[in-house]
């Protein structure tokens, strides 16, 4: 079968695997749909740089099974390859997502502005600590459903997390160009980023659980908690 | 509608974040000392809601099944609190205090504490001038006829006490003479044990005279004359009913 006369092109393009190709100076020459959001949590110097790191001796291509962890993004293994000494590609595998164990119960999940419950538990949080608070949100996200007292309990522990933080941001906005799966449905999400100069881990494995009820993605670093909240409509 | 007073910041953070979640169906407790006013504040934020007692754990549960929101007091007295299903229904509990942290952790959404009267001056005075307004009118008095600075703000059981204590000083200024001789009378008629009576309770009489007296002029010296006493026999009084 002649492959020829097939552009490959938009294959590549909504590929959901990450693919990049770089000229041998390390400026990117294309990118994918994917690819350009993955550019929203990790520098192009450093995907180069592993790039090089991981290429083959010689023209070709080679592939390395390695994990790669960006926030959301999670890869098992890349592919670097080279046909000339201009073009260098890389692709990187996603990681299978692990199915959830806890079925959301749909028809129980209240249709609810984020907002209010954020507002709330911030003043929840007010009762107790003085700390310095920077709030920037996205007043015109849309209303969706969610379990309103899981996610309340789930804000309450996240905010928990930073009582003794000097100086904490949190934003919620819409990921945009992001969707995840619930039941067969393509969902948008909502993310919720707080982070500060430091905070307390003592009820880390709580806030996760919480989050795995609400088949929410949570990523948990040492300054930030960010929680991917699906908009279940 | 009741209304409800309060000054402190901590409280005012309290009904902002009650005020968001009105209309969510989520549950939230209030826990604090006993007569700081949870009660109250529940009943203010929502006048509607039916308020049982968590002393009578069959009662929440029924009214739990008739109803979206309910506020249940005393949530500490629950005799099985995790048997209690609050899917998707608006929840305000009170509580004296926290009991099991992870179970209230586990059932709350909203876990508020709310600050004792001590940490709330304005508050107080609030109350005080509440209580002292109310009692005047319910002992039908002239409030010209009361000392109101003198009034003793026991604020040991929060506005129970502070009640307690406006009621008992009110009474007590307006009491007259042969109100004395009758409360004596009863006292009396209910204390008498064994023999040696009349000794016995020569000190209702002597102790507060004593007492009185020195703090109004000072010296034993000058009290002894104006009592008409011995000078020794005074200093004797003051050893055997222990006046400092």
């Amino acid at each position: 079968m002649s492959t020829k006369l097939i552009d490959f092109k938009s294959f590549v393009e909504w590929d959901n695997s990450p693919f990049i190709l770089f000229d041998n100076k390390g400026k990117i020459t294309y990118l994918n749909n994917v690819a350009e959001i993955l550019f929203g949590y990790v520098s192009k110097k450093e995907l180069y740089d592993i790039a090089l790191l991981y290429a083959p001796q010689n023209f070709g291509y080679k592939t390395t099974a390695i994990t790669l962890v960006y926030d959301a993004f999670n890869f098992y293994a890349i592919t670097v390859g080279y046909e000339d000494e201009y073009q260098l590609s890389l692709r990187l595998y996603n990681s299978p997502r692990v199915k959830p164990t806890y079925k959301l119960e749909k028809d129980k999940l209240l249709i609810t502005d984020i907002n209010i419950l954020l507002e709330a538990n911030i003043a929840l949080f007010r009762t107790k600590n003085s700390n310095k608070l920077q709030l920037l949100t996205d007043q015109d996200l849309p209303l969706f459903k969610i379990d309103q007292n899981n996610f309340s309990k789930l804000l309450r522990k996240t905010l928990n997390a930073f009582r003794a933080s000097d100086s904490i941001d949190i934003s919620l906005k819409l990921l945009i160009g992001q969707h995840v799966i619930i039941e067969n449905k393509k969902e948008a999400i909502v993310q919720f980023n707080i982070e500060a100069n430091g905070r307390y881990t003592d009820t880390d494995d709580e806030i996760r659980t919480l989050a795995t009820y609400g088949q929410i993605n949570c990523i948990i670093k040492e300054h930030s908690i960010k929680l991917e909240i699906p908009l279940i409509q | 509608m009741e209304t409800f007073f309060t000054t402190s910041d901590k409280i005012q953070h309290i009904i902002k974040s009650f005020n968001l979640i009105k209309t969510l169906f989520v549950s939230s407790i209030i826990i604090g000392d006993a007569h700081i006013g949870k009660k109250s504040l529940a009943r203010y934020l929502f006048p509607d809601a039916p308020l049982v007692s968590g002393k009578n754990q069959e009662e929440v549960k029924a009214t739990l099944e008739n109803y979206d929101e309910i506020i249940i007091s005393d949530f500490e007295k629950l005799s099985n609190p995790s048997d209690l299903d609050f899917t998707n229904k608006r929840i305000i509990a009170t509580a004296n205090y926290l009991g099991n942290p992870k179970l209230i952790d586990e059932l709350f959404a909203f876990i508020y504490t709310m600050p004792v009267l001590q940490e709330r001056p304005d508050d107080v005075k609030y109350l005080q001038h509440k209580f002292i307004t109310e009692a005047i009118h319910t002992l039908m008095l002239d409030k010209a006829d009361i000392d109101l600075d003198a009034i003793p703000m026991d604020l040991s059981f929060n506005s129970r006490s502070l009640k307690q204590s406006i009621y008992s000083h009110i009474i007590k200024q307006t009491i007259h003479i042969h109100d004395i001789t009758k409360l004596l009378h009863d006292y009396f008629y209910a204390h008498f044990e064994g023999n040696d009576n009349y000794r016995k309770h020569l000190g209702l009489y002597e102790k507060p005279l004593i007492e009185a007296g020195l703090k109004k002029f000072g010296s034993q010296l000058k009290l002894a004359e104006i009592l008409g006493i011995n000078r020794n026999t005074l200093r004797k009084k003051i050893y055997e009913h222990k006046i400092d």
